[in-house]
């Protein structure tokens, strides 16, 4: 479905900066119901401009056109009167010499390539995403042969909380979880990704992550969103998950402070838990270097087989073989028996916390036990 | 959801302070058409165009050491029921000392009268950049959120100390209806702040690799919301907002500027000289607006006072260039002011 939808909202039309405003409804009030005003949505954007207008009593118009008169004086005198009222300013001088405003709509038209001009509240861009999609499809299907199992039991309406292990030194399985459920989900809902701090306000890939739909985790945005029935995908192992050396691969890190599973009391919504395998052989990290990396806003330099010894490049993913599994959904509340408080009991988080962590180490060992070999098959599989 | 006040026997009576304003004298306008009100007293220190009929105008300057007394002597003889306190700057200046006694002392003046008085009701105009651009703001800011302010920006700063004044002011005067809007960045064809200066050149400058969400609200919203606040019974604080958020890149898209990507030390360097000479507008402090989110949630404004946004983003953009978004014609000479 998301794919049919990026596709719908790139019309064929000539010019694809001004819609017809048909996608402008946000869906938080009806257009269709007047508010106090009694302005309905449609149409409005000139309305209060014409609206009710009355000419003020005793006004004269400067200017009355004869019915019958010589139209091409009459042009000329409007314009005359037209250059009277008009601001001195140097570019509309240069603008009867140059054709600027035809050079100027070339450009509103070339800036927004790749860009559509209704972003949902999150920010993330339908056309933008569409553009991406090529890269992710073929990131999924041909660089690590992603096979994903268990994706009947992600709900095809209703929210829903994924929650999922993290590694390499980009968040290439987030991308990858995302990918899946649009791909292979009959449903193909789009997943929301909660990306943390650290990588949410790196240059330039930041920006690009919340453009296809990944959202800053924050407790606040995760309730919203799951109040509006979305799939969200978290991630609690965090900033520790991904900076995970080769050595503790596949071993799980704390989950955070619990705050996944206050969320999914809170907002009453079912947790499914993902183990994504291969993601650690993707971008093994030898180490780490943390001096420096402060200075430039990152909590370290990560150490790979390519990186930095191969520049920017280096931090392409290596080919390894990855398998998702999405695991049976878990009604927290039902656990904590229906409790209306039990999202501030911080024993009982804490323990629904380490239980779901526990079943996520149980499904990657599950999936790294049907292995031939520990490393040979890490890339082919 | 209240609904519209009652008319009291001889009507009501409004002050609004900031009368020359745009929301003030927008209020003004709708007031003196409604005749419901039968008195709107202009307080400012030039009188603004709306003046006549029911509408009055008294000249009052707040940053006087004694307007206090004599505020509050004209709030008694009028008998207002409800006080609109508009006087805040719609952009950065660099007389930051007249600018702190006009809305920080300003404010406390007003209060000081409004103490004495006890008006029916007390309506403060603020904006949502007192919540402040921050790394760590959700992607909607609620009216409780922590207001944050800016580290070194007088002009948000002294917001928000006025709101914090008039927050003590609710709690000490349970009986007079205190009510908060903070105006999203606002947008349109008349009306002039620090954002219509910013995208009226034609070119800006883009923090290289960060593209935050924006939100405007345009401005006959804005001035519906605050007429619609100034008729109902709500009280605390509401965030008035648009519809929609767009990343800042595509804004300056819509509008056909010219981004110029730099580095932060860069930009932060380039806009202090370029402030310190009153070449721009916007002090170095303003860039963090284009680092950070700073996007306010509307939802109270919907459920409590009743107001929804009509014009979307888009819209508002497109309405701010005149440009009428059926032909998709352009206006050049409104875009290279």
């Amino acid at each position: 479905m998301s794919r049919e939808r990026a596709c719908k909202t790139m019309p064929d039309d000539e010019d694809p900066i001004i819609g017809d405003g048909e996608e402008d409804w946000f869906g938080e009030a009806d257009p269709r119901v007047p508010d106090a005003r009694g302005w309905t949505d449609a149409g409005q954007d000139i309305a209060f401009l014409t609206r009710d207008y009355e000419e003020p009593a005793g006004f004269e118009p400067s200017y009355v056109p004869s019915e019958l008169g010589d139209s091409e004086a009459e042009l000329r005198e409007l314009e005359r009167r037209l250059e009277q009222h008009r601001t001195p300013a140097f570019p509309i001088d240069l603008r009867k010499r140059l054709p600027l405003e035809g050079v100027w709509r070339r450009w509103r038209a070339l800036a927004m390539w790749g860009r559509s001009d209704v972003v949902d509240d999150f920010g993330r861009d339908p056309r933008a995403t569409a553009r991406w999609e090529w890269l992710f499809e073929f990131l999924y299907s041909k660089w690590f042969r992603v096979e994903a199992t268990g994706l009947e039991h992600i709900p095809s309406h209703g929210r829903a909380l994924l929650v999922a292990n993290h590694a390499g030194t980009l968040p290439y399985d987030s991308a990858m979880v995302m990918h899946a459920v649009r791909r292979d989900h009959p449903s193909r809902r789009d997943v929301r990704p909660l990306v943390e701090d650290t990588v949410f306000h790196l240059p330039w890939l930041g920006p690009i992550m919340n453009r296809i739909g990944g959202v800053r985790a924050d407790p606040a945005n995760a309730e919203r969103l799951l109040e509006k029935d979305e799939l969200v995908a978290v991630f609690p192992e965090g900033e520790k998950g991904m900076g995970k050396l080769w050595k503790d691969r596949y071993r799980l890190q704390r989950f955070g402070r619990g705050g996944f599973v206050k969320l999914a009391l809170r907002t009453g919504s079912p947790i499914i838990p993902v183990a994504v395998v291969g993601a650690e052989e993707a971008a093994p990290m030898l180490g780490k270097v943390t001096w420096f990396a402060k200075n430039i806003g990152i909590p370290w330099i990560p150490v790979t087989p390519t990186f930095p010894w191969f520049g920017p490049a280096g931090l392409l993913p290596l080919p390894s073989k990855w398998q998702v599994q999405f695991g049976e959904p878990i009604d927290l509340a039902k656990i904590a028996g229906g409790r209306a408080d039990a999202a501030d009991d911080r024993l009982l988080v804490n323990q629904l916390a380490d239980q779901i962590r526990t079943q996520i180490q149980t499904m990657i060992e599950g999936l790294l036990g049907k292995r031939r070999s520990p490393v040979l098959s890490a890339f082919l599989g | 959801m209240p609904g519209p006040s009652t008319p009291s026997v001889g009507g009501r009576v409004v002050a609004v302070t900031g009368a020359c304003t745009f929301l003030g004298g927008e209020l003004l306008r709708r007031l003196g058409e409604d005749p419901r009100y039968t008195r709107v007293l202009a307080l400012d220190v030039r009188p603004p165009p709306q003046v006549g009929g029911k509408v009055e105008f008294v000249k009052l300057d707040l940053t006087q050491p004694t307007v206090d007394g004599e505020l509050a002597t004209l709030l008694r003889s009028a008998k207002v029921d409800t006080f609109v306190h508009g006087a805040f700057l719609s952009h950065p200046t660099h007389a930051a000392e007249w600018a702190h006694e006009l809305e920080d002392v300003g404010t406390m003046h007003v209060l000081n009268a409004c103490a004495g008085v006890e008006p029916r009701r007390f309506v403060m105009v603020s904006s949502t950049l007192v919540y402040g651009a921050h790394p760590k703001n959700p992607n909607f800011l609620t009216e409780d959120a922590e207001l944050r302010g800016h580290r070194d920006s007088r002009f948000v700063n002294d917001k928000v100390r006025a709101e914090r004044q008039v927050a003590r002011f609710a709690s000490e005067h349970p009986n007079v209806e205190t009510c908060v809007l903070r105006f999203a960045p606002m947008l349109g064809p008349t009306v002039s702040n620090m954002y219509t200066r910013f995208f009226s050149r034609v070119v800006a400058p883009v923090m290289m690799g960060h593209d935050p969400l924006m939100q405007f609200v345009h401005e006959q919203d804005a001035a519906f919301a605050l007429a619609q606040a100034v008729d109902s019974h709500a009280t605390g604080p509401f965030n008035i907002v648009g519809k929609g958020v767009l990343p800042y890149t595509t804004v300056l898209a819509l509008l056909g500027r010219v981004p110029v990507p730099m580095p932060q030390i860069v930009a932060r360097q380039l806009t202090k000289v370029l402030w310190t000479t009153q070449i721009v507008g916007s002090p170095p402090s303003f860039l963090d607006f284009l680092l950070y989110l700073c996007v306010a949630d509307g939802s109270r404004a919907r459920s409590v006072l009743g107001f929804s946004p009509r014009l979307s983003i888009k819209r508002t953009i497109l309405d701010f260039l005149g440009v009428a978004p059926e032909d998709g014609a352009t206006d050049v000479a409104r875009a290279s002011l």
